[in-house]
């Protein structure tokens, strides 16, 4: 019994002593967000499917690409980026969705009422997890499709600037991907509506304009996050794509911008939503 | 008071009674399966989402090729089919992991305890729901080609040739689709990652593998006479997803390259792609924990 006090004493006393602020801070809510995230079993299976794709898909695809010696080998290298985005549009919905799903929002937001920095710091722990993930998805299709490029002849050269912008452009578009996912998730707060409207955006209706040209398709398809995979593209079948388009065709790194207003308008759109609707 | 009630209770299955009306019998499993469907808001919006993009895009595809030519307004009727399909995906994927995502799974298998016929029931009602949806779909897909066939005076036939195949054969898909959702579904019994197998298996494999045809041939060289050997293994593959053979249904059209499986066959592998998922549920469900 006389713990009692003694305990609220010392806890009384403590701040005096202790020189770190209290409250929420940004850096612990990034903090809190990497550990959600990391603490997941299921991350690590995601991260593993998604390296597992991305070098299988591109050893899978590179059988099929034709020896012409001298062609660059990034191509090949960069082919599982369209299966493996997958992995990366699952992450960023769940960082973004899952908490709203188990219940575990209410006790989030509960602790950091101001809200917003919850999803900055989500925005961030994806944005940083994203290039590791990709960075060795590429690393392992680069090492899977060695043996090819030997007996193919093609080179793998990192100075040359189309070479390059592919490799990475991988990783920039997955995290792009990953962004999107967030925002999608954190927008629609359910982990599987967030998956199929981005996997509908980035490959479905992209797909579905590409088979069916026209006018207005090929605006749309430009307009749409799916232009980001342009900066995967090598000169040949951008200069093939631009062609046979009767809309803007934009460039590698426009494409790019393209996806990237896609992610920011999602965020935004999240944003606005966290701050001025209801979190149930 | 209480006495009474139990009196009461014990005594009524030999008193009044036949003997085996207490039990969770098969049809009333479909039945509260389909009141499960049913009561589902999110059921009704995949159907009226199915009915209203098959209608919408057929519309706008048949609109934009009337100005040519040729026009045939019946070309145009499985243009809305590779969209349309993924709300009934998607409503298969929920049948089959709603019960495991929301904890309602321990009340539906301590009412069934002997579970298989909750499966079989749950591919009863799916399969209803999605064969109304996707014969509204379908005649959603033909009112639609109706305003570009009237301003080029055709009229629509659909007793020529090959059209009551299609007809039919895109219903037959759209609901095979909802079940293969549902097989997925009741297989992994997690919404996210079933609805990222069924995503993948249905709709992004076969755009993956168009980018194989696609790094194997230069796309500025000059056609060809016969088919390379790349793009004959590719169309094979294709042929065997289910998106593959599910196109088999629709259409009688020869890929190239691809073994000629014909509708039939067509229909075969996607009730394959159905029933083995379906099975490994099974064998799941009775072997193995629910949890």
């Amino acid at each position: 019994m006389g713990g009692v006090p003694a305990t609220a004493t010392a806890r009384r006393a403590r701040p005096a002593r202790d020189p770190r602020p209290r409250g929420v801070t940004l850096g612990r809510v990034v903090a809190s967000e990497a550990d959600k995230l990391t603490s997941l079993r299921s991350t690590g299976w995601l991260a593993l499917a998604t390296v597992a794709a991305a070098a299988a898909t591109a050893w899978g695809l590179g059988m099929f690409a034709r020896p012409e010696p001298g062609a660059s080998g990034a191509p090949i290298a960069v082919a599982g980026a369209v299966l493996s985005q997958l992995g990366f549009l699952v992450l960023g919905a769940r960082t973004g969705a899952d908490e709203y799903r188990s219940g575990t929002a209410r006790s989030t937001f509960a602790a950091v009422p101001r809200r917003l920095p919850v999803l900055a710091g989500q925005a961030l722990v994806t944005a940083a997890a994203a290039p590791v993930v990709a960075v060795t998805a590429l690393g392992a299709a680069v090492a899977a499709t060695a043996g090819l490029r030997a007996a193919a002849g093609l080179a793998l050269d990192v100075t040359d600037p189309e070479t390059a912008r592919l490799l990475a452009g991988f990783v920039l578009h997955q995290t792009g991907v990953a962004l999107v996912g967030l925002g999608l998730g954190a927008l629609v707060r359910r982990p599987d509506a967030a998956l199929v409207a981005g996997v509908l955006a980035l490959v479905v209706l992209d797909h579905l304009l590409a088979t069916n040209p026209g006018r207005v398709a090929d605006t749309a398809r430009a307009l749409l996050p799916g232009a980001g995979a342009r900066v995967l593209l090598d000169d040949g079948r951008l200069d093939a794509l631009a062609a046979g388009s009767l809309g803007p065709h934009p460039g590698p790194w426009s494409g790019y911008l393209v996806l990237a207003a896609w992610a920011a308008a999602l965020l935004a759109a999240a944003a606005y939503r966290l701050r001025r609707g209801d979190v149930t | 008071m209480t006495a009474t009630t139990a009196a009461s209770r014990r005594a009524r299955p030999t008193a009044h009674r036949p003997a085996d009306a207490g039990g969770p019998t098969l049809p009333r499993v479909v039945a509260a399966q389909w009141t499960a469907l049913t009561s589902l808001r999110s059921s009704w919006w995949a159907a009226a989402l199915t009915v209203v993009v098959s209608g919408v895009l057929t519309h706008l595809s048949a609109q934009a090729s009337s100005v040519d030519p040729g026009f045939d307004p019946l070309g145009s009727l499985t243009s809305g089919v590779v969209l349309s399909q993924v709300p009934p995906l998607v409503l298969g994927v929920l049948v089959g992991t709603g019960d495991f995502s929301t904890g309602a799974f321990r009340t539906t298998y301590v009412a069934v305890p002997r579970r298989w016929p909750v499966l079989v029931a749950q591919t009863v009602a799916t399969a209803a729901f999605a064969l109304l949806t996707a014969v509204a779909a379908v005649a959603a897909a033909v009112l639609a080609l109706l305003p570009s066939a009237r301003s080029r005076d055709i009229a629509l036939d659909l007793g020529r040739d090959g059209t009551p195949q299609t007809l039919v054969g895109m219903t037959l898909l759209l609901t095979a689709i909802a079940l293969l959702g549902l097989a997925i579904g009741a297989l992994v019994r997690r919404s996210v990652p079933a609805l990222t197998a069924a995503v993948l298996l249905v709709l992004v494999l076969p755009v993956v593998l168009l980018l194989a045809t696609d790094l194997s041939t230069d796309p500025l060289a000059p056609a060809t006479g016969g088919v390379p050997p790349a793009v004959a293994v590719v169309n094979t593959v294709v042929a065997f997803l289910p998106s593959g053979a599910g196109a088999l249904l629709t259409a009688d059209v020869v890929v190239e390259g691809a073994p000629d499986l014909g509708p039939w066959g067509g229909g075969l592998v996607l009730a394959a792609w159905i029933a083995l998922p379906l099975a490994a549920a099974a064998l799941r469900l009775r072997t193995r924990d629910v949890v």
